[in-house]
């Protein structure tokens, strides 16, 4: 089988750690340990930011541990490495309370 | 190329065994494997459900089910919610 070159190039950030965000706004941390083109992903050592139990899209500073997982492709909207991520101050001004 | 370690072929390894599926919404549900098939949807024995809730956490026992995997979110082999509690830490 020929194998066609994939814009989908995880293979760098194996054995780093990576955060995963899915759609439903649940966001995990873990080592990359595999992939499919389908982008499942298997994440190892993995801990999940819990959420607002209120609103599901707001992260709380709680986490728990998952250890080896499998993250479903379908649902994973983001994975990107954990090193050299920083957080900026909001560029649009503050946001509005809730 | 493909990661070193197929998640589905993890999956498959878990056939027997206890898993622990976290649904995209609320809802997680623990039981031994018994088989899934290309979308992820799983046959489930001795099944826990729970809803986790503002309220707190329901349970649900059920004997065998069909998952559909559809919204399926995170398996974890092995897992159980009950075991993994949870902590309040500032992520680093």
């Amino acid at each position: 089988m020929t194998s066609k070159p994939t814009v989908l190039d995880l293979e760098k950030y194996i054995d780093q750690e990576v955060s995963v965000k899915f759609q439903g706004g649940r966001e995990v941390r873990g080592i990359l340990k595999g992939f499919d083109p389908l982008v499942n992903v298997v994440l190892d050592e993995c801990v999940e930011t819990l959420r607002d139990p209120n609103d599901a899209y707001r992260l709380t500073d709680k986490t728990r541990r998952l250890g080896l997982v499998v993250c479903r492709g379908l649902q994973v909207s983001l994975v990107c490495p954990n090193e050299g991520l920083q957080e900026i101050e909001n560029p649009f001004g503050q946001q509005p309370q809730i | 190329m493909a990661g070193r370690l197929l998640p589905l072929e993890l999956v498959d390894r878990c056939i027997g065994s206890r898993i622990w599926v976290i649904m995209k919404g609320d809802k997680e549900v623990v039981g031994t494997l018994r088989g899934f098939d290309e979308y992820v949807n799983m046959v489930l024995d001795d099944v826990t459900e729970y809803t986790v809730t503002a309220a707190g956490r329901e349970k649900n026992q059920l004997d065998q089910i069909l998952l559909n995997g559809n919204n399926v979110c995170i398996m974890v082999p092995g897992g159980d919610p009950e075991a993994s509690s949870s902590s309040s830490s500032s992520s680093s």
